[in-house]
């Protein structure tokens, strides 16, 4: 038998065990935010100088072009070149994913359901520099035939590319947001005499509307931050694309990171450049981010049903 | 009756066009990995993955690979495994911490891995003196496979029944011996299948290790955690991005390996879940 003695000291041992265990869980946790903290103070750290030196933000901001080798540093031809390169990407994969959604989560069966859903996972799982070396060498030379380009290495390529990268994101988010729509509301809207195709359009989309707009979202957020397959298939060409914009090489944000960090001395002008579209990017995500995960949360305790991410 | 049957012939031709879009996107999916099968296939070999790069091989690409991932999974499993319990049986809900936890780790997802790698740069390569190293490498792709293995293990854990734990703990087991005991076992398929979505992940990334571990200057294997490596992704952006049309047969032969690597890893995590979900809903 114990004494009274030695179980107390047990018992405290017992309850220290346990609150180190606590700590220690909490610590793990903690360097969540650690790790975002840090980047956000580096990555702005290390821009502070474009907004102290006044040269260097007017040859950034204000310049046409983006040529390194010539100690041209013009933001806007790639600040153009993602923007249009993502509204491409996304005009495409919206209606193709939303279509696509609706279609895995009202019409397929149970078993073909989990199928596609497998499907999109693989697909999403693809490397991007796959997606660019397929985009290499089977859409670029289809698409410089078609339109009778010399190269088919242009913001056209970037945005198909891109757009079936973003496709997953938005089509399993999306058909899980419907699914998530309570059974009662379709039940109501057919007792009402409502068809199937009434029911999705004026019931169920209306209700889903917030966690599909949350996808798009963050299908945005993906597409703007992909880098080598955007780069492998842009044509990176840094000057201003004109219109109609499409079939012009651009150079996405990304791209010109990758492909220039290699070759930028620390610290130097171009250095600082890159660092500050890095900033950029990093707080477009971030806005991103923050705005569609405020908006499913909203919806999930609206619907109360379980929305996975 | 007449309009009834309109509408549904009209229902039949939207419903139907909309499956049509999902068995092209697959099919266009599908042709694009065919298209990559079909041009490497007579390219790869097991002489290939074996072979040096200096005689025409990839097998530094592929140790690489291996070494990144790896080592990254032994970094980020216990991290992102100590968070998900922590989140799923300590937190409140209420708590500010635990909210900012939470916004961490969504915040941390979307962060375009080029902005991981650059931060990788400044921080691990420069400021600690990693260099361009497995290290730097490792401690990067960590930030990137955490929020996946978090988020992923969560849910494995969230999903064991609370019986689990009130048994064991009217049985007189504290908190923690009813987790470790109990909880943490029966969420061991889920918690795996995190770690190998986030290692896949991992294996497939090109962007964040760019400028943090790798280096076309070859010596060889590295020896040292704080040696440049080569692995597949960044071979494949080499190739690709400054000539593309030389050595396109290697191209092909290292994107069937990576490929193959990420399909299998995500297989596996597939079959896994599916598993323990079937087990455990309702």
């Amino acid at each position: 038998m114990k004494t009274k003695k030695e179980l107390k000291l047990n018992h405290r041992k017992t309850v220290k065990a346990e609150r180190n265990v606590k700590i220690l869980l909490f610590t793990a946790a903690s360097t969540t935010i650690v790790f975002i903290t840090l980047i956000t103070l580096f990555i702005f750290m290390e821009t502070i100088p474009v907004f102290l030196n006044e040269n260097l933000r007017i040859k950034i901001l204000f310049s046409q072009v983006w040529a390194p080798a010539y100690e041209k540093y013009g933001i806007l031809p790639l600040i153009m070149g993602s923007i249009i390169v993502v509204t491409g990407a996304l005009v495409i994969s919206i209606p193709v994913g939303l279509c696509t959604a609706i279609y895995i989560a009202e019409e397929a069966s149970e078993s073909l359901k989990d199928v596609f859903k497998s499907a999109i996972e693989m697909f999403a799982a693809i490397p991007s520099v796959i997606y660019g070396f397929i985009g290499l060498v089977t859409l670029t030379p289809i698409v410089a035939k078609i339109f009778g380009l010399s190269s088919g290495k242009n913001a056209f390529s970037a945005s198909i590319i891109l757009a079936i990268m973003v496709l997953p994101t938005i089509m399993s988010l999306s058909s899980e947001i419907i699914s998530s729509v309570p059974k009662e509301y379709r039940e109501v809207s057919f007792a009402l005499g409502a068809s199937k195709w009434q029911t999705i359009k004026n019931v169920i989309l209306p209700t889903a509307k917030p966690g599909i707009l949350a996808a798009i979202i963050l299908a945005f957020g993906r597409a703007i931050g992909e880098t080598v397959a955007v780069l492998m298939v842009c044509g990176a060409a840094g000057s201003m694309p004109g219109f109609p914009f499409f079939f012009d090489a651009v150079f996405p944000m990304t791209a010109a990171i990758a492909m220039y960090m290699g070759e930028a001395p620390m610290g130097g002008e171009l250095y600082r450049t890159l660092f500050f579209l890095g900033l950029i990017l990093f707080i477009i995500t971030f806005i991103v981010n923050t705005v569609a995960d405020a908006i499913l949360k909203k919806s999930k305790s609206a619907t109360s049903g379980g929305i996975e991410i | 009756m007449n309009t009834d049957n309109r509408r549904r012939i009209k229902d039949n031709i939207i419903l139907s066009f909309f499956g049509i879009q999902l068995l092209m996107l697959l099919i266009i999916l599908s042709y694009m990995v065919g298209i990559l099968i079909i041009g490497g296939i007579h390219v790869i070999s097991w002489k290939t993955v074996f072979t040096s790069m200096l005689k025409g091989g990839l097998f530094e690409t592929i140790i690489g690979t291996f070494l990144l991932f790896n080592g990254t999974a032994i970094l980020a499993a216990p991290i992102g495994l100590g968070a998900a319990i922590y989140l799923s049986e300590y937190a409140s809900k209420n708590n500010k911490i635990v909210r900012l936890i939470d916004q961490a780790i969504n915040n941390l997802a979307g962060v375009p891995s080029i902005v991981t790698g650059l931060f990788g740069y400044t921080f691990f390569v420069k400021t600690l003196r990693f260099g361009i190293s497995l290290m730097s490498g490792w401690l990067t792709l960590t930030i990137m496979a955490l929020p996946i293995i978090v988020r992923g293990s969560e849910e494995a854990i969230r999903m064991v029944p609370k019986e689990f734990r009130e048994t064991a703990m009217a049985l007189g087991a504290t908190k923690w011996q009813a987790i470790k005991d109990n909880v943490l076992p029966t969420a061991t398929p889920g918690i795996a299948t995190s770690i190998i979505l986030g290692i896949a992940r991992i294996a497939g990334e090109t962007a964040a290790i760019l400028f943090t571990a790798c280096a076309l200057t070859m010596r060889g294997l590295p020896r040292t955690p704080f040696d440049p490596i080569i692995s597949l992704t960044y071979y494949l952006f080499v190739i690709l991005v400054t000539s593309p049309s030389t050595s396109q047969n290697k191209a092909y032969a290292a994107a069937i390996i990576l490929l193959s690597l990420v399909f299998l890893l995500n297989l596996v995590a597939i079959v896994l879940r599916a598993h323990y979900r079937r087990k455990w809903r309702r």
